[in-house]
C-alpha cells in the first residue's frame, strides 16, 4: 500500500472509507426496513392526492413499488447526497486541501510528476467511491427479503449501486479537477455544490416546463436516475456521459495543475 | 566537479511583491553552501524554484545541469529536500511516510532508514500527530538524507531541533559533504551557517548581497561586546582598537560593537581587572550593516 501514491492515498483513507460505507449502507438499511409500513392501502391513498407534479419533482411518482420506494429514498436522494458529499471531500482534499495545509511540497517535490499525482489520487477516490457502492449493494441483498423489496432483483440493485459510484466518481473528479486548477478546496467546494444543487433542480423541474424538457440532460443527476436502473439495469450510455465529462474536467485539471505554481 | 546549482537573472514577482529580484548565484559541486537572510529574504522562494514547485518569472536557474521543470522526475529523484514548514499528515507513523517516501524515490533500504532514526534518536512506529515539533523535524531531516541524493537542498533544517541533535545534524552534512554530495541549507541565523557551510551566499530583498568564505564573513560579523571591570576605566585607552564602533564606557563598563577579532580588545581590557566578559552571537542585520560600511569604504578607496 506504500509504494505509491495510489496505495497510499487508500491507505490513509482507510478509516474514513470504512466509516462512510457504513453510514450509506445503514441509511440503505434503515430506509427498507420501513418499507412494509407503508404498504397499506392508506399510504396509497394518502400519495394519491398529493399533486403529479410534486411527485414527478421529489421522484415518487410510483413510491408504493419497491423499485419506486428505493429510487425515490435510498437510490434518489439521501444514497446520492452523502456520496456527493464524500467525493467532494476526498476530491477537495486531494490536491486542493493537501496544498493550502502545506502538505503537498514534500509530495511534489518527490520523483513523481503532477499529473501523475492527480491521477493516482482520482484512481484512489474511484476505489472509494466502488467501496461505498459495493458495501450498500450487499447491505440491499441482505435485507431485501426480509424488507419485502424481492420486487427489485439483485441484478438491478447492482446496477443502482454501479449508476451510484460512477455518479459519485463524476462529483469526485469536479472538486478534484477544479481544487488542482485552483489550487482552493473552497472554490472546489462551492463549485461542487453548485452542480450538485443546480444539477438536481434542473432535472426535477426541466420536464414540469413546456419546452424546457431538454434541459435535464444538462443534469448529472439525468443520467444517474433517468434510465431508472432498479427497473431497466444498467444504462452504460448514460453513464459513459458521466464518464466522459468527469475524464475531461479531470484532465482540464491536470493541465492547469502542471502549468500553475504551487501555494505554499 | 562543476556547478550544481546555478541562477542566472533569477527573478519571481508575486503579483506587485517581489519575491526574488535578478538572483545570480552558483552553487560548487561537492560543498555545502549556506544560504543566509532575514525572513522575507526570498530564501524559501529560491529553493521552491530549484524543485519546481514555482516558475520563474524571468531569468533561469539550473539544477545539475538542467532546468527544473525540463528535469522533472528524474531530476528530482537525485534531490533530498527538507520543506521551511514539513508538513505532513499526522495520522501516520514516522515508519509509514518514510516507507513510502522511500519507494517514491525508487526504494530505501530500511536498514539505512532504522539507522538514521535510531542515530537521531526517533521512535518511528509512534504516530506523527503525537510528536513534538523537534522530533517531527527530525523527520524530515531523514527523509531529505535517507536516499542519499547527489544535491540536498534543506530549508531551515535546524529549526526546532535542540542543540544536541544540531550538533548530530551537523555532522551529517559533514558525512554527505566527504561522500561527495553537495549541500544547500538556508537560515536566518548566521552562527549555524557559520557551523556547516563552506560558502555563504547572503541574500537580501530578493538579491544576493555578497558570497563568502565562512572565514571571511567571521572577520566581518560585528557582534555585541560587554566588559565588565573592576574598576572604572577610561575610554582613551580602548578608543585607538581597530574593528570597535560605538564604543561606550560607563564607568566600568564598557559596551561596543566588535567587527573582525577580538583579539586586540581582549589584550586591551587584559591591562585592567575583569570581572565578566558578555558577547552576543553576531546578529545578521549587524551583519548586513557591516556589508553596507564595507561597500561605502571600497566606493571611497
Amino acid at each position: 500500500m506504500l509504494r505509491s501514491v495510489f496505495g497510499k492515498t487508500i491507505w490513509d483513507a482507510r478509516r474514513g472509507l470504512v466509516g462512510w460505507a457504513i453510514g450509506i449502507a445503514a441509511i440503505g438499511v434503515v430506509y427498507a426496513a420501513f418499507y412494509p409500513l407503508i404498504q397499506g392501502p392508506e399510504y396509497a391513498q394518502a400519495l394519491a392526492a398529493w399533486p403529479d407534479e410534486l411527485k414527478q419533482a421529489i421522484g415518487f411518482t410510483d413510491a408504493t413499488t419497491a423499485a419506486g420506494y428505493l429510487g425515490a429514498s435510498t437510490y434518489g436522494l439521501l444514497g446520492p447526497a452523502l456520496v456527493i458529499i464524500y467525493a467532494g471531500l476526498l476530491g477537495g482534499r486531494a490536491i486542493a486541501g493537501e496544498e493550502e495545509s502545506g502538505r503537498l511540497d514534500l509530495l511534489l517535490a518527490q520523483p513523481v510528476g503532477r499529473r501523475r499525482v492527480l491521477i493516482e489520487r482520482l484512481a484512489a477516490l474511484c476505489v472509494a467511491m466502488a467501496v461505498s457502492s459495493a458495501v450498500l449493494f450487499a447491505a440491499m441483498v441482505a435485507v431485501r427479503g426480509p424488507a419485502e423489496l424481492d420486487d427489485v432483483s439483485p441484478a438491478n440493485l447492482a446496477a443502482a449501486s454501479v449508476h451510484l459510484a460512477v455518479f459519485g466518481m463524476f462529483f469526485g473528479a469536479v472538486a478534484l479537477g477544479v481544487g488542482a486548477a485552483t489550487g482552493r478546496r473552497s472554490i472546489a467546494l462551492g463549485v461542487l455544490a453548485i452542480v450538485a444543487v443546480g444539477g438536481y433542480i434542473v432535472n426535477a423541474l426541466a420536464p414540469l416546463v413546456e419546452g424546457l424538457d431538454w434541459a435535464r440532460q444538462l443534469s448529472p443527476f439525468y443520467y444517474y436516475s433517468a434510465a431508472r436502473p432498479l427497473v431497466s439495469g444498467l444504462a452504460p450510455g448514460d453513464l459513459a456521459v458521466l464518464v466522459v465529462v468527469a475524464v475531461v474536467l479531470a484532465a482540464a485539471g491536470a493541465v492547469a495543475f502542471e502549468r500553475r505554481d504551487v501555494a505554499v | 566537479m562543476g556547478d550544481v546549482i546555478v541562477a542566472e537573472r533569477l527573478s519571481k514577482s508575486y503579483g506587485a511583491r517581489r519575491g526574488l529580484d535578478g538572483l545570480d548565484v552558483a552553487v560548487h559541486g561537492g560543498e555545502v553552501f549556506g544560504y543566509l537572510g532575514p525572513n522575507g529574504a526570498g530564501k524559501t522562494t529560491t529553493i521552491r524554484l530549484l524543485l519546481d514547485l514555482i516558475r520563474p518569472t524571468s531569468g533561469r536557474a539550473t539544477v545539475l545541469g538542467i532546468e527544473p521543470r525540463a528535469g522533472g522526475p528524474a531530476l528530482r529523484r537525485r534531490i533530498g529536500y527538507l520543506p521551511g514548514d514539513f508538513a505532513v499528515d499526522g495520522g501516520q507513523s514516522g515508519a509509514e511516510l518514510l516507507v513510502h517516501l522511500g519507494h517514491l524515490r525508487g526504494g530505501v533500504p530500511r536498514s539505512r532508514i532504522d539507522a538514521l532514526a535510531e542515530r537521531l534518536d526517533l521512535d518511528l512506529a509512534t504516530r506523527i500527530s503525537k510528536l513534538s515539533k523537534g522530533n517531527r523535524q527530525k523527520l524530515g531531516v531523514i527523509q531529505a538524507f535517507m536516499h542519499e541524493p547527489e544535491l540536498l537542498v534543506l530549508d531551515e533544517p535546524t529549526i526546532g531541533l535542540d542543540p544536541l541533535v544540531q550538533q548530530q545534524f551537523l555532522e551529517l552534512v559533514s558525512e554527505a559533504r566527504s561522500a561527495g554530495q553537495t549541500v544547500f541549507m538556508s537560515s536566518h541565523i548566521l552562527g549555524e551557517v557559520q557551523r556547516g557551510a563552506d560558502r555563504v551566499g547572503i541574500i537580501r530583498d530578493g538579491r544576493l548581497v555578497a558570497v563568502e568564505g565562512v572565514e571571511a564573513l567571521r572577520r566581518r560579523a560585528v557582534q555585541r561586546v560587554e566588559i565588565w571591570f573592576d574598576e572604572p576605566v577610561a575610554a582613551e585607552s580602548f578608543a585607538a582598537l581597530p574593528g570597535l564602533l560605538d564604543l561606550a564606557v560607563d564607568g566600568r563598563v564598557l559596551r561596543c560593537r566588535l567587527a573582525g577579532r577580538a583579539d586586540d580588545l581582549v589584550k586591551a581590557a587584559a591591562r585592567h581587572g575583569v570581572e565578566r566578559i558578555v558577547a552576543d552571537e553576531p546578529d545578521l542585520e549587524e551583519l548586513f550593516f557591516a556589508y553596507y560600511r564595507g561597500e561605502a569604504a571600497d566606493d571611497a578607496a
